[in-house]
């Protein structure tokens, strides 16, 4: 069993399934309207690079933290959008609010690159808020994330290559 | 005050401020300064209709923390799902009821502190008279708000503290298994506890300012150094921890009164070092929370003190390692130590210096402010030969060592920073990368309860980043204590009209998501585009570690009056009254609403028309939960670092829903459709390049007029572009008409209403057509209370 990147964060009877690579882009690819939420930590290690990759293949980008900075400078802004992490799950949460694009909610959100306990905790609300309709959370991160409903493992950073190569497997399951 | 015997006629009450009327024998102090107003001393229930208005708005979001219960015998009871508990409560009231806990817990501390304070000054210099100086009329804002009472000597203090400790009760109370079930009213309730917070931290330093004739306003207090590199180790240390002065006080005035100020170094850390320099500026500033287990590790304290809040928990245990004695003063932190206060100064040094005990308890202040005295110049001279710090060679062993099996270090250190990595980079000669995990490192020691190799991972990162530590040298403002009456005079048209464009708050602990140095950033920013920055506690002490190119820091470079463009320390935690207290001052003095029994009224006038904005940036504890609903009840919305989401709850509003923005126009009753000013009222940024627009978002207000709107903007816009690299994306619902848009960049701005929001827009005549949620209306009076529309009629 996957331990979580904080190890104390263990905040129910249910937590993720660790999932491979592939099943989790195959969840976003056959998800009806998904969301890739990314944070600042995408800005390390050309992450960039992997959620642009992501973007390309239609999957609107809510650019949390100052990711957003990264997007520009790398000359990427089609569908990423700018917004806060609470601000958004507090959207997410709502029947009211209608996406970025303003043609509805989304069924599915992939994180990556968030501060990981303020994620956890985003992941968490969504999980036992965002219910009418439902909204499915998986992590596609370096970290384990058990409020998700699947999630990678945890990859040290040490491990990067593995973590971009795992990453690379997400995309091109999408 | 002059006596007056009359025979009792009609009196003209106004004229009688102050006075004593002996009236057919029976005297009786005049009570009529002010009209009471609809909410003295309020219960539970009694500002709930407020509570809800802010509810409705921003409305409660939760991200619970731990998905079950376990508050009785009937648990655990798993809450996912939408299932209920045992006792019939939900995952909603359940998270609320926790927030509602955690703010019970600070207001306490800040109540109980006060209390403490009262009777240890009562006896000590007596019931002294509350004078505040020339500069300050409305010596106690919260006091006379929520309970009506002006308090003329300490000990008027008295009745303010059974309200808070009864209300404190009926709280706790309501928490019981099978009490409250709706989550919102447990959010009343928690804000509730914050307004008692808010009022506890105002009795708790008016009385110490009042007792230990501390700054009263002064904008020009004197500067202190601060940091880990400024305590001198050659002489005595004496550390002090905590938040509560007294003990410190003492140690101050017995080195006086025996000739010992040069010969012995006392230093703090948390708020009882920002109100030892308060007092003495003799004293040192170590710093902040994040700071104490690397500073008592550090060795250099030959005694430490503690008095209460926010000490480790396994202090006796560090001070151990160190050899230096444990003097608690303080009941509510004993850690298992004999009880010494009745014993004699000269057996309780023996004690102590002998090393018989580790420590003891005193909890008479000035006999454990002798104590410490006495025993620290002994202790000193037989700890010189120690050596605490890592010495060369244990260092190369233990980065040595690491396996770098990133399996159980990073797991449990809450910043998850790189320590396997960092030892592996040292033991190859390179201590930068773990000399860089100093500052974003809070000081937990999780690590090393972990570490399969027994390194002491906190001694490693102090010994990389020594020269660092010992270079740590800033300087702060002695915390100045409220805002004088005389200043709010000036700046109370520029804040409500906006072209000051807003009072910035840092406030609260140290735990940041990347070190000390956001804090600095945040102040400076907001400094240098003439927003008024105040801040406390941690928060006023971490900014002042860092220097500009010309070597001043913040205190050295900015003014410290409460005026834009300037930074005022304006002290410990206890001291967050006074930002409260400069907001309702501006609705007393410059729109001369009465303030007496008023707090919903007061609130109100606050929501819609100061734009100020707190920031807790490291929001770690229960008081910093507590300080934070306490602001936002009174209308100032809070931003908090990524921590913060570890409270489980924020208040967070929704722009698009129209009807949550929406107010009366108390002249005529009608209804005003408004733009989402504030937008939320607690709400976490992630990094201080999200948080410094976020929080010149949060500044907008109704009721700013064109000028100030203009500002505003520009300061919005720019942040954005600057930190984030685009203009936000709702600046445009912020304009109400062309006089709204800065002038340098009118046309850009006009162009981009027309392109991308669809505006009907004349470019040539540099004019709105359509396309504004509202105009500008100059005599527009923004409220969120029908009770006050006939009132303003
Ligand atoms: S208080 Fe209620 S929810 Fe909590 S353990 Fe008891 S029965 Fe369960
Ligand atoms: S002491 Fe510092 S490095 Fe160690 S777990 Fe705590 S924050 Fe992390
Ligand atoms: S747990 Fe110990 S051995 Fe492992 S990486 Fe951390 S310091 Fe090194």
């Amino acid at each position: 069993m996957e331990i979580p990147f904080d190890i104390g964060n263990i905040s129910g009877p249910e937590n993720a399934r660790v999932a491979q690579p592939e099943a989790l882009g195959r969840a976003i690819k056959n998800a009806k309207r998904p969301l890739l939420v990314v944070g600042s930590e995408i800005l390390d290690d050309s992450l960039i690079e992997k959620a642009i990759a992501i973007g390309k293949k239609g999957i609107p980008i809510a650019a949390t933290a100052h990711s957003m900075k990264g997007f520009v400078d790398a000359g990427y802004t089609e569908n990423v959008h700018l917004t806060g992490l609470h601000e958004l799950a507090n959207n997410i949460e709502s029947r009211d609010w209608m996406g970025f694009d303003k043609t509805g909610g989304y069924d599915l959100v992939a994180v990556l690159g968030g501060i990981y306990y303020s994620t956890s905790q985003f992941l968490i609300a969504l999980k036992n808020f965002a219910t009418d309709p439902i909204v499915r959370c998986i992590s596609i991160d370096r970290y384990y994330h058990p409020a998700a409903r699947m999630s990678s493992g945890n990859i040290s950073r040490k491990h990067t290559d593995e973590f971009k190569k795992m990453l690379d497997s997400v995309i091109e399951n999408i | 005050m002059e006596e007056l015997n009359i025979a009792p006629s009609k009196i003209e009450i106004e004229a009688l401020k102050n006075v004593v009327i002996n009236i057919g024998g029976i005297e009786e102090e005049e009570e009529e300064w002010e009209t009471m107003g609809p909410t003295p001393m309020p219960g539970i229930a009694d500002l709930r209709n407020w509570d809800y208005k802010l509810l409705e708005r921003y409305k409660p979001f939760y991200a619970p923390y731990c998905e079950m219960c376990c508050f009785c015998t009937f648990g655990k009871c798993d809450l996912t799902g939408g299932k209920k508990g045992a006792c019939g409560l939900g995952m909603a009231a359940q998270q609320a009821r926790f927030v509602t806990i955690a703010c019970l817990i600070g207001c306490s501390a800040h109540t109980a502190h006060g209390r403490h304070l009262l009777r240890k000054v009562l006896k000590i210099v007596g019931d002294r008279e509350i004078n505040m100086g020339t500069g300050i009329n409305i010596e106690a804002p919260l006091t006379r708000l929520i309970t009506g009472i002006k308090p003329e000597k300490l000990s008027d203090f008295i009745p303010v503290l059974e309200y808070l400790e009864e209300q404190i009760a009926q709280l706790l109370d309501s928490t019981h298994t099978g009490q409250e079930g709706s989550n919102l009213d447990y959010e009343s309730k928690a804000y509730h506890a914050g307004m008692l917070d808010s009022l506890g931290k105002e009795v708790a330093d008016l009385i110490q300012i009042v007792a230990f004739d501390l700054p009263k306003g002064d904008p020009d207090a004197p500067l202190v150094e601060i940091g880990m590199g400024c305590v001198d180790e050659s002489k005595p240390v004496i550390l002090v921890i905590g938040h509560n002065v007294v003990p410190s006080v003492a140690v101050m005035d017995y080195m006086s009164d025996h000739g010992l100020d040069e010969r012995i170094e006392v230093a703090g850390i948390c708020c009882t070092a920002i109100d030892t320099t308060r007092y003495s500026q003799k004293a040192k500033i170590v710093g902040s929370i994040g700071r104490q287990l690397r500073f008592v590790r550090s060795g250099v304290a030959d005694v430490i003190m503690v008095d209460e809040q926010c000490i480790r928990a396994d202090i006796l245990e560090q001070a151990k390692r160190i050899h230096a004695p444990l003097i608690a003063t303080n009941d509510k932190a004993l850690y298992g130590l004999v009880d010494r206060t009745n014993d004699s100064v000269d057996d309780i040094v023996a004690i102590l210096t002998s090393g018989k005990e580790p420590g003891v308890v005193i909890l008479d202040p000035v006999k454990a402010g002798e104590v410490a005295v006495r025993v620290v110049q002994i202790t000193h001279e037989k700890r010189k030969e120690l050596v605490n710090i890592l010495t060369d060679e244990e260092f190369k062993e233990y980065v040595t060592m690491c396996q770098n099996c990133d399996a159980n270090c990073i797991v449990a250190c809450p910043q998850g920073l790189p320590i396997g990595e960092a030892n592996k980079a040292a033991a190859k000669g390179d201590t930068a990368p773990l000399a860089s995990l100093f500052d974003p490192c809070v000081g937990c020691g999780r690590c090393e309860q972990v570490c399969k190799k027994h390194i002491p991972i906190v001694d490693v990162i102090l010994k990389a980043s020594l020269p660092y530590v010992k270079s740590e040298k800033g300087m702060i403002r002695v915390g100045r204590g409220p805002v004088l009456d005389t200043e709010i005079r000036k700046v109370g048209a520029p804040l409500v009209l906006g072209t000051i464009p807003g009072i910035i708050a840092i406030v609260g602990c140290g735990n940041y998501p990347n070190g000390t140095k956001d804090v600095y950033r945040i102040a400076k920013e907001f400094a240098e585009r003439k927003y008024i920055v105040v801040l406390t506690g941690c928060g006023a002490m971490d900014a002042a570690l860092y220097r500009d190119k010309d070597g001043k820091t913040l205190y050295e470079k900015y003014p410290g009056d409460f005026d834009g463009g300037c930074v005022l320390n304006i002290g410990s935690c206890v001291s967050n009254a006074h930002i409260h207290g400069a907001a309702i001052k501006v609705a007393a003095i410059y729109a001369r609403r009465n303030i007496r029994g008023n707090y919903a009224e007061i609130a109100d006038y606050i929501l819609n028309r100061v734009g100020a904005c707190g920031v807790a940036w490291g929001a770690m504890s229960q008081k910093a939960a507590s300080i934070a609903s306490g602001v936002n009840r009174i209308g100032i919305p809070v931003v908090i670092g990524p921590h913060g989401w570890k409270y489980r709850r924020a208040y967070l509003g929704r722009k698009y829903v129209d009807e949550d923005w929406v107010v009366y126009d108390a002249r005529d009753g009608s209804k005003v459709q408004i733009e989402p000013a504030p937008e939320h009222m607690l709400v976490a940024a992630d990094t201080y390049q999200e948080a410094i627009p976020l929080i010149a978002r949060l500044c907008f207000r109704p009721t700013d007029n064109s000028m100030g709107r203009q500002v505003k903007l520009t300061h919005y816009m720019d942040l954005s572009m600057k930190y984030l690299g685009v203009y936000p994306d709702d600046w445009h619902i912020f304009v109400r008409g062309e006089a709204d848009l800065p002038l340098a960049r009118k046309e850009e701005y006009l162009r981009i209403l027309k392109e991308e929001h669809g505006w009907g827009i004349d470019l040539e005549a540099k004019k709105i057509l359509s396309g504004p949620v509202r105009k500008m209306d100059v005599g527009f009076d923004a409220t969120n209370l029908e009770e006050l529309i006939k009132k303003n009629e």
